[in-house]
């Protein structure tokens, strides 16, 4: 059984539709990747999946569970975390209490304690700033901390959306280097990404999303020598 | 380009040293003016009792505002209720007016206990009012005006409700609740500072007590604890705190009571001050309270307790001859403070998100 499986997932905007029959799933240990245009409808089945918007029709289905009505910290509860484009760190608390409240679904004080010290040497910039205002960070680090962050909940599934949003080159491939990094520790990724090579080069299947629709999926390594991926999205 | 961000910096630069030199001129002229005046302490000391009531009352508008953006126009009538819970928990007996005349309860309590008391049923009553006027509006996705509005529509119905049940007389709390202490206390004249003797009454000494206490507590509760820092997570992005496991609405819930827990105690502190004058009781201390905010910064919570010192004692500061223009000195203090500092005393500018 699939960790996640999304059928006919549809969902309209006002009166736009956004998303039209989405139907995909992720493997236990996967990392899948949406790519598509801006406005083809990513970040909002990432949303859906969160329960941030709500669903016109179709099932979100969690290790077996229908989670379509749940809330969104129920969501959560059930190991699901997203790490929301544009970062959204809590700009007026310090990087240390914006990782205390990433897990702030868990009751082991020791274990979140311990966690932090993990992240940290995940991404040793946090751990220099760890007392500041999470606001003062530049934007490299503030995507570090909003990955840091929902680590900390210990998901089972993490949702990313566009993790190189804005950065510097580098700090984009220091990003991918992290995203390696987690899948090889077997965290499962579900990654929404423009820079539609760099995912596909770290995911193991991808699937093409245009105008809320699905219209191509397979093998990351397939789709990265389909003709129509080439020319729409790797240019 | 560079030339422009070189002046603006410098102007800004400027106009940071102009407003912290006019702050300070105005400060030092303050000081020289309550040292000067005959009863200038006197009126200092009245000031900060009533002011710290304002304080803690404009806390609980100050704590809904940072979460939900709206103000919360049943805070006046919270108020008076926790000031009636009070009356009745001491085991005193309603008027002859109202269905509930010459009711009382079979037991009563200790003042400090029926305080407390009182307060947790006026956030009980805060909880109620997010049910009903609150977060059915919320869930449908309606514009805060509106829910502006649902608010007023409860503070009118509570008014009402309460002139219903217990009529529309002033109500006296007990004789010496808190025991036999001293009405008041002489503070000498302070080494010659002031020509007369400062006294001040036992209970505004205990008025701005309970307020310091609750400003501690609550500052501790917000900054120091996981609730209250989820709390402020909510306050500042609400979504994004939903993606971190917060249940926002039950954090909302807790932001009610505890509204509603300091303004219920800020309406039994100005019940012992002057009585419990009838249902109408907290619609002037309300607009009252709404200066305060706004004189604080909205959403700030050291700009309420200073907001509320502020006009504490620059009401205290009127002459008794000229006491029907009190209400009016507070909107004035309000407005000169607006054109200088449109975000308020503490707050922050509002920085525009592109």
């Amino acid at each position: 059984m699939a960790l996640l499986e999304i059928e006919n997932l549809s969902v309209n905007y006002g009166g736009i539709r956004a998303l039209q029959s989405v139907s995909l799933s992720v493997e236990r240990g996967e990392i899948v990747t949406l790519i598509g245009a801006n406005g083809a409808g990513k970040s909002t089945t990432l949303r859906a999946i969160s329960r941030i918007v709500n669903a016109r029709q179709g099932r979100i289905i969690l290790d077996g569970k229908d989670v379509s009505r749940l809330a969104p910290h129920e969501i959560v509860k059930l190991g699901v975390a997203h790490c929301p484009e544009g970062r959204r760190v809590l700009a007026r608390q310090s990087v240390y209490d914006n990782l205390m409240l990433g897990a702030y679904v868990r009751r082991d004080a020791a274990g979140v304690k311990a966690d932090i010290e993990l992240q940290f040497k995940r991404f040793p910039r946090l751990e220099e700033r760890r007392n500041q205002l999470a606001g003062t960070l530049s934007g490299g680090e503030q995507q570090m901390l909003a990955i840091a962050r929902a680590l900390m909940s210990r998901p089972r599934l993490l949702l990313l959306d566009e993790p190189s949003l804005g950065l510097a080159p580098l700090i984009v491939r220091e990003i991918f280097r992290i995203i390696g990094e987690l899948h090889n520790e077997g965290v499962t990724i579900l990654l929404v990404e423009q820079n539609a090579s760099l995912a596909l080069q770290h995911a193991n299947r991808g699937y093409v999303l245009e105008a809320g629709e699905l219209t191509i999926r397979g093998n990351a390594a397939d789709l990265l020598k389909d003709e129509r991926v080439r020319q729409a999205y790797l240019g | 380009m560079k030339l422009v961000d070189q002046s603006s910096q410098q102007y800004r630069r400027l106009w940071w040293f102009a407003s912290r030199g006019f702050a300070a001129v105005l400060l030092v002229l303050l000081v020289t003016s309550i040292l000067t005046t005959p009863g200038g302490l006197q009126n200092l000391f009245n000031g900060l009792a009533i002011g710290g009531v304002y304080a803690i009352f404009a806390l609980g508008y100050t704590l809904i505002f940072s979460i939900l953006r709206i103000i919360n126009f049943a805070h006046g009538a919270v108020f008076t209720l926790g000031a009636y819970f009070t009356y009745f928990l001491t085991g005193s007996a309603v008027g002859f007016n109202g269905l509930l005349a010459n009711q009382q309860l079979p037991f009563g309590l200790p003042f400090p206990i029926a305080m407390i008391g009182g307060g947790i049923l006026a956030g009980l009553c805060g909880i109620l009012i997010e049910r009903v006027a609150f977060r059915p509006l919320r869930n449908k996705g309606a514009d805060p005006l509106l829910t502006l509005v649902s608010s007023l529509g409860v503070a009118v119905a509570i008014v009402n409700v309460i002139q219903l049940l217990v009529g529309a007389e002033i109500y006296s709390y007990p004789r010496n609740p808190f025991g036999e202490l001293p009405a008041a206390l002489n503070l000498g004249t302070f080494g010659g500072l002031s020509q007369r003797p400062v006294i001040i009454r036992t209970i505004q000494v205990i008025i701005f007590a309970v307020s310091m206490v609750i400003v501690v507590l609550l500052t501790y509760f917000i900054n120091a604890t996981k609730t209250g820092k989820a709390l402020r997570a909510v306050a500042e992005d609400a979504t994004t705190s939903s993606l971190l496991g917060i249940d926002t609405n039950r954090l909302i819930l807790i932001t009610f009571f505890l509204s509603g827990l300091i303004g219920g105690i800020a309406g039994t502190l100005v019940g012992l001050s002057v009585n419990v004058s009838g249902p109408y009781f907290g619609i002037n201390f309300g607009l009252k309270g709404l200066a305060v905010i706004v004189l604080g910064g909205l959403g700030d919570i050291p700009g309420a307790v200073v907001g509320g010192l502020v006009i504490g004692v620059a009401e205290a500061f009127v002459p008794s001859a000229q006491v029907a223009y009190k209400d009016a000195i507070a909107f004035a203090v309000l407005f000169l403070v607006l054109l200088l500092r449109p975000q308020g005393l503490l707050g922050r500018a509002v920085v525009q998100k592109v």
